[in-house]
């Protein structure tokens, strides 16, 4: 089973790095496309802007089937590596990393069903790969767990929760980005602002929820391996900061003056702050937290 | 919070026009006060605050934070700050002035984190009476303008009367759920809204925060907590949590996974008693801890423990009991711990072997340090062979056995419920306000010279892309409805 985990593994990680590469030539067909439209050729508009042509969207058919590929053989892989350790595969820095990625891949293939933007697998799809190439480094046989970790329903829950908050954020990380590269006026047949602005409300709106329900099930098993629901352990305060600068931004998104390029940029520091919570901690910071299984 | 970046209503009544005749001070205290509950109330300091506290909260995560308790006890902050200094050099000092070991007890994070309370209580109070009037009297008469400039809006004409046009636009709307008013002055404004109560979620979210933290207030001002409350094996100690409760130590157990040397199970076999009655029996593990009444017994850590004998001249047995040698020499880190004598004016002091390279105490020896109690003055001191009694101060002392102590979290915490009670309310708070929006859409059927009518629809449109999609289907039916024969 061990194995299997990884062979479905390797999938993913060539399925992620050919989607992308699928996926730069449906941008780049997209802003051909994008040219000749503008040069009087003729050339149908998207329902949000991005100008298609045929073979611009046979080029992100296949992109979006790959993406799926690499969604599935990553879900198998964790599926697998669950049998094998015979708990949610969420137990070290490998199983998290991995799990991150999916997290990435789900939620880009689910916002891209609901809003049919590709070129945002440009940002979300290389963050999902780094995590996978950074999983790779850092494979490891399957280590029995320590006792903090005994707790099956909890250790599942917990991270699985928390995996589903960071995937969303990861989308609106990258909305973000392409709302604050775009120049003003020109667009590059980039997304329409008020897409991307949505597209970054609604991932917050799915992850910050999911964020505040994986800190209070954090509080839970605080409570009932260490005595206590809150110790201002190092990740325990990360995930407090995350969880404050999502909250911060959803107040600036309806505020004049706040809203646009300064709720983007919010969105930029609270990805910052997932990863930091995600790897200064688990790696740096002694705590009640550093399961990482690295030393 | 506050209505400050809404979407564009038409404008609202007026503001009354204020008394000229006010007197200049009363004036001014109202305006302060004014000034001040507008600051209050203001989402723009609401997000500053939250990512000052934020800020505070990066500094906690990357400075390492004392241990509560230490930097109350000068000697303690003492030691503890040269434990750092090597890593923090000259800045320890001023770090410590300003408070950057002991961030979340600092002055400047409780002014911000009661700042932050109090803004938003004042923008749950601000905002509550504006709800109240979205679902109990909302605005009908919206304006004609508002069906030009609205992001979302059609206009129909039809030829139904304006009362039979009136009856389908209800009709569509109550068949999708939703609540229908509809008010005529010559011209028909009707109103429709869906999932109005669940605007209420938001302010249950604000202000489950509010209840999380009155449950850390309780907590930290009626609660008990013991994090260090050591036991060796076949003792039994008082638990100072609770009145006549005690608990022995059976057994305690490490084991470790044979391939990797990690820990694999920690667990302390105990037996409670209150009154001297046996009331529970657990074997509390890191994950299983022993739960009785509001008391909680958790497993934190472990260590060896010296099992002491001391009789006096006439033979009698003064002390039987493991010594947890929980604490640790400042001077060489060797294992240390203490007990009393009853019956005498001494406190004995164990101190363990630092290993095989340790000249002054091998392993196999324990050297025993008697201090009195009242001046605690050192009085004698020796080292003892295991099994090998020896006499000092006319008493008659050995050291037994080594065995093992656990060291137990003991803790009551009675704002724990307020805690998953706020917990619960605000997930399902802020679940609701996003899942359900609160959605609105107004008509007005003017009618027509010649018979039938002009039907115009408009909603606000949401943040939510969903919503786009709810109007146009909402549109389409009302289409599909004026089409359809009226039956008579």
């Amino acid at each position: 089973m061990d194995k299997m985990a990884g062979y479905a593994f390797v999938a993913a990680m060539f399925s992620t790095g050919l989607a992308i590469f699928v996926y730069l030539l449906y941008a780049i067909s997209g802003l051909r496309a994008a040219r000749m439209q503008t040069a009087g050729a003729p050339g149908s508009t998207g329902a949000m802007g991005f100008v298609s042509g045929p073979r611009t969207a046979s080029m992100g058919r296949y992109a979006t089937i790959l993406g799926w590929l690499a969604v599935v053989a990553l879900l198998m892989s964790l599926v697998f590596r669950a049998i094998a350790t015979g708990h949610g595969p969420f137990a070290n820095m490998y199983e998290f990393s991995v799990a991150f990625a999916f997290g990435i891949l789900a939620a880009y293939m689910w916002f891209e069903r609901r809003y049919h933007q590709r070129i945002l697998a440009l940002v979300a799809l290389p963050v999902a790969l780094a995590m996978m190439l950074y999983a790779w480094t850092i494979q490891g046989p399957i280590e029995p767990l320590v006792p903090a970790l005994q707790n099956n329903l909890l250790l599942t829950v917990h991270v699985a929760v928390a995996i589903v908050a960071y995937g969303s954020f990861s989308i609106a990380f990258a909305a973000a980005v392409l709302y604050l590269i775009q120049p003003e006026g020109g667009r590059w047949g980039l997304p329409k602002p008020q897409v991307l602005d949505e597209i970054g409300y609604r991932a917050v709106v799915v992850g910050f929820p999911f964020l505040s329900l994986t800190i209070i099930l954090g509080a839970v098993w605080a409570d009932v391996a260490w005595g206590s629901y809150w110790s201002w352990d190092p990740k325990e305060t990360a995930s407090l900061v995350t969880w404050l600068i999502y909250g911060a931004y959803l107040h600036a998104r309806v505020m004049r003056g706040w809203r646009g390029n300064r709720a983007a940029w919010l969105l930029m520091l609270g990805f910052a702050a997932t990863l930091f919570t995600y790897f200064f901690i688990n790696l740096f910071a002694p705590g009640l937290h550093s399961y990482a299984g690295l030393s | 919070m506050t209505h400050e970046g809404s979407r564009p209503l038409p404008p609202a009544a007026v503001p009354a026009v204020r008394e000229a005749a006010r007197t200049g001070v009363v004036d001014r205290i109202d305006r302060v006060l004014e000034g001040l509950w507008h600051l209050l109330s203001s989402m723009r300091v609401a997000i500053v605050l939250m990512l000052a506290i934020a800020a505070l909260g990066v500094l906690g995560a990357v400075i390492i934070q004392a241990p509560s308790g230490v930097l109350n006890d000068p000697s303690a902050k003492a030691d503890w700050l040269s434990q750092v200094r090597p890593k923090y050099g000259g800045w320890t000092s001023i770090m410590d002035f300003f408070q950057l070991f002991q961030i979340f007890n600092s002055v400047l994070f409780r002014v911000l984190v009661a700042g932050l309370t109090i803004s938003l209580i004042a923008c749950s109070i601000h905002r509550t009476p504006g709800i109240w009037q979205t679902i109990t009297r909302p605005r009908l008469d919206v304006g004609p303008a508002f069906f030009e400039h609205a992001p979302q809006h059609e206009a129909v004409v039809v030829r139904h009367s304006p009362a039979e046009t009136l009856g389908i636009v209800n009709g569509v709307l109550q068949g999708r759920h939703y609540r229908t008013l509809a008010h005529d002055d010559g011209v028909i404004h009707v109103y429709g809204d869906r999932f109005r109560w669940v605007q209420f979620s938001g302010v249950v979210a604000h202000l489950s925060l509010v209840v999380i933290l009155a449950g850390a207030i309780i907590g930290a001002m009626f609660g008990y907590r013991d994090s260090g409350f050591t036991i060796a094996e076949g003792s039994t100690l008082p638990v100072a949590a609770e009145a006549g409760l005690s608990l022995q130590l059976i057994d305690f157990t490490d084991t470790y996974y044979t391939d990797s040397g990690m820990p694999q199970d920690y667990a302390s076999q105990v037996v409670l008693y209150k009154d001297g009655q046996e009331v529970a029996r657990h074997t509390i593990r890191v994950n299983d801890p022993l739960r009785y009444g509001d008391t909680t017994f958790y497993q934190a850590f472990f260590g060896s423990a010296a099992v002491m004998t001391v009789k006096d001249s006439t033979g009698k047995t003064l002390v039987s009991e493991g010594v947890p040698l929980a604490w640790t020499t400042t001077a060489d880190n060797r294992p240390i711990g203490s007990f009393t004598i009853p019956g005498t004016n001494y406190v004995g002091w164990v101190v363990g072997t630092l290993g095989a390279n340790d000249a002054t105490i091998q392993p196999g020896q324990m050297q025993l340090e008697l201090y009195t109690a009242d001046s605690g003055r050192e009085v004698a001191q020796q080292v003892l062979d295991q099994g090998t009694p020896a006499t000092m101060e006319g008493l008659t002392v050995s050291f037994d056995r080594e065995s093992q102590f656990t060291g137990l979290s003991v803790s009551r915490d009675p704002g724990v419920t307020l805690v998953w009670l706020g917990a619960f309310l605000l997930v399902a708070g802020f679940t609701l306000r996003f899942l359900l929006p609160h959605k609105r859409i107004w008509a007005r059927i003017s009618p027509r010279a010649n018979g039938g009518a002009v039907l115009a629809v408009a909603s606000l449109g949401s943040r939510d892309a969903a919503l786009g999609t709810e109007f146009q289907g909402l549109v389409s039916d009302i289409r599909g409805a004026l089409h359809t024969p009226a039956r008579s």
